[in-house]
């Protein structure tokens, strides 16, 4: 089963990579980014001298990381599966030899395996420019990987649940907008969690988001103290698990409608 | 054991009665109003391993929606099928372990890579050993002339070369039984001969039960031995090919070519036994049994009118018994 959904990955890895154009425009992309980011956050730190209590290196390896790591929490197959299910493309991947959802996340690893790819290399290239602050030390390197690790089954439930919208929908495009500017907020893409009031704070600790994003950069950082790592991974497993369930009961739900009334 | 049974097989679509107005819409927000619609309605048939049944009839008659419930892809909305020992709508992904499909136009390849590239993954999906595998591949690509398409990417295919990838695609995993839903739709004459041939080629060597819908009929005067015949949602003929022409065609088509035509022959030939389909200044198209009448008798009656310059006879073809059974069954 493992064997078939890294077969998967690879075939969809491959399918981006046939376009080697896709690869440096992504990266020179997500590189243009970083720089606005930088610009933006420069300027209001020569004005107020202060952001959040962050210091200028820390915020410029802030979004160097967001940017690089991103794609594990907004990366997205949640088009794919609606757009199979409109045009009854799923007919055929219903009628493969493993479920759905796996054949979904063979394609979802192969999307983040793709996304990983350009993260690093945007992650090289801006080193180049800018001093970026290493983790403190290899445990917390490895901390920030299993944590970043953790969030890909959780962003992946989170796709199949609007993708599944597709069922009943004829456009996802509306729920796609409203998820993305969720998690963007909500996981610390947009902004550091703590330089939001703390009501805000208060909600981010509870949503699963901030864990894609915000923890495993304070991990690298060096803010997190071990004893409340285990917390974190604690808490993403719990959402793993609801997000699953969640997914798994809608999802099922919706096939059967759909082999009850036809495509 | 039958490979495949279906026992009063009904599905019933749930159609969703639009309603005009605004009112009209937003009750249909609230509590949509469905409409019943069966498609099919009470169907029975068993299909032993091996079988190359042709599944027949007009647009609309139901067909894919059979296919779906024999692929698990629709549940019965009553009556039973069981392949090969499962219930496909109950256990789908155990099902899908031994049966192949092609849906008309619907590609299972991957757009962007090459052939092989998906043929490699069905392999592993499947997990066909190497060198079955092997054999597989070098007999599909011999048979439908695959050599220089594998290495192709799929969206650089034409319409007949990405089917004929389709097929070899469904038939890689040795699958017990393949359904085939309109495989030749749109396609050039050598491709239908090169798929017809790789069919009745694979269906020989592997015991494969092929079930194949069409609206060409020569696909299924070459490839099946069997016949089901479905007209709105029920079955009207199952049997064999031989039978249904035998049953439905004993009779012969004469094309004359004329002259000098005196009179309007349809209005005017009073012959039970002949019917006449098509009547122009010089071109007469008629029909009539064996059993009743002969060509010497028929031309005698025809000379009355005209001079007779040419005939052409044929027996029927099943593509004209079935314009006779839907003409017929329309009547009614
Ligand atoms: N999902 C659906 N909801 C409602 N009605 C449907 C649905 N799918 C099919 N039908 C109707 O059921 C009938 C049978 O359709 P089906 O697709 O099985 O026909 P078919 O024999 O395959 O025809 P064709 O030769 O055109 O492919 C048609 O009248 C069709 O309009
Ligand atoms: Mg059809």
């Amino acid at each position: 089963m493992l064997k078939t959904m890294l077969a998967l990955a690879k075939m969809q890895f491959n399918q981006y990579n046939i376009y080697k154009s896709n690869f440096y425009l992504w990266t020179l992309n997500r590189i243009i980014e970083v720089i606005v980011y930088i610009f933006v956050w420069q300027a209001i730190y020569n004005q107020t001298g202060d952001a959040g209590g962050f210091t200028i290196n820390q915020l410029v390896t802030y979004y160097i990381l967001t940017v690089s790591i991103r794609p594990i929490a907004l990366f997205s197959i949640n088009s794919d599966i609606a757009y199979s299910i409109r045009n009854g493309k799923i007919n055929k991947e219903l009628l493969n030899p493993i479920s759905y959802f796996q054949y979904c996340f063979g394609v979802n690893l192969g999307e983040m395996a793709f996304a990983l790819v350009i993260g690093i290399a945007t992650f090289v290239i801006c080193s180049v420019f800018w001093t970026i602050i290493l983790p403190a030390n290899l445990t917390s390197f490895i901390l920030f990987l299993i944590v970043i690790m953790l969030g890909i089954p959780l962003t992946f439930f989170i796709e199949v649940i609007v993708g599944t919208v597709g069922f009943y929908s004829s456009s996802i495009w509306g729920m796609e907008i409203l998820k993305d500017a969720i998690i963007s907020i909500f996981s610390g893409i947009i902004a550091p969690i703590a330089l939001f009031p703390m009501w805000f704070q208060k909600i981010a600790n509870i949503l699963p988001f901030k864990d894609l994003i915000y923890t495993p950069i304070n991990i690298w950082l060096g803010q997190v103290p071990t004893n409340e790592i285990i917390f974190v991974i604690l808490k993403q497993l719990i959402w793993t698990i609801i997000l699953y369930v969640i997914a798994k009961i809608f999802f099922n739900y919706s096939i059967k409608k759909i082999t009850i009334n036809g495509g | 054991m039958a490979m495949i049974k279906v026992e009063n097989l009904v599905k019933t679509y749930q159609v969703i009665q639009k309603e005009s107005g605004l009112f009209g819409y937003f009750k249909n927000l609230v509590k949509p109003k469905y409409k019943e619609f069966d498609a099919v309605k009470g169907i029975n048939f068993s299909i032993e391993e091996g079988e190359l049944v042709g599944y027949i009839g007009e647009n609309g008659a139901g067909k894919s929606t059979t296919i779906k419930m024999l692929t698990g892809l629709l549940t019965p909305t009553s009556g039973e099928v069981i392949v090969n020992n499962l219930k496909p709508y109950k256990s789908r992904i155990e099902n899908n372990k031994n049966i192949g499909a092609v849906f008309g136009q619907k590609t299972q390849l991957w757009w962007d890579l090459p052939v092989i590239e998906s043929f490699r993954l069905i392999k592993k999906m499947y997990k066909i050993p190497e060198g079955e595998y092997r054999k597989n591949l070098k007999k599909f690509t011999e048979i439908l002339e695959l050599d220089e398409l594998l290495e192709k990417q799929v969206k650089n295919l034409s319409l007949g070369q990405k089917m004929r990838c389709e097929i070899a695609a469904a038939f890689l995993h040795n699958p017990k039984i393949v359904y085939l839903d309109e495989p030749t739709i749109g396609l050039d004459v050598f491709v239908k001969e090169n798929i017809r041939k790789f069919i009745k080629e694979i269906n020989k060597e592997k015991n494969v039960t092929v079930i194949l819908t069409t609206h060409d009929l020569k696909d299924i005067e070459d490839v099946c031995d069997r016949i089901i015949l479905l007209d709105k949602g029920q079955i009207i003929y199952d049997g064999s090919k031989q039978k249904f022409k035998d049953t439905y065609g004993k009779y012969v088509i004469a094309e004359f070519t004329v002259k000098d035509k005196n009179l309007n022959i349809n209005d005017n030939i009073r012959i039970d036994e002949i019917e006449i389909l098509e009547e122009t200044e010089n071109q007469l198209k008629l029909k009539f049994k064996h059993e009743e009448t002969t060509i010497v008798k028929v031309m005698e009656q025809i000379s009355n009118y005209c001079k007779i310059e040419d005939i052409h006879m044929k027996e029927a073809e099943l593509e004209d018994i079935l314009k006779e059974i839907y003409k017929g069954a329309h009547k009614c």
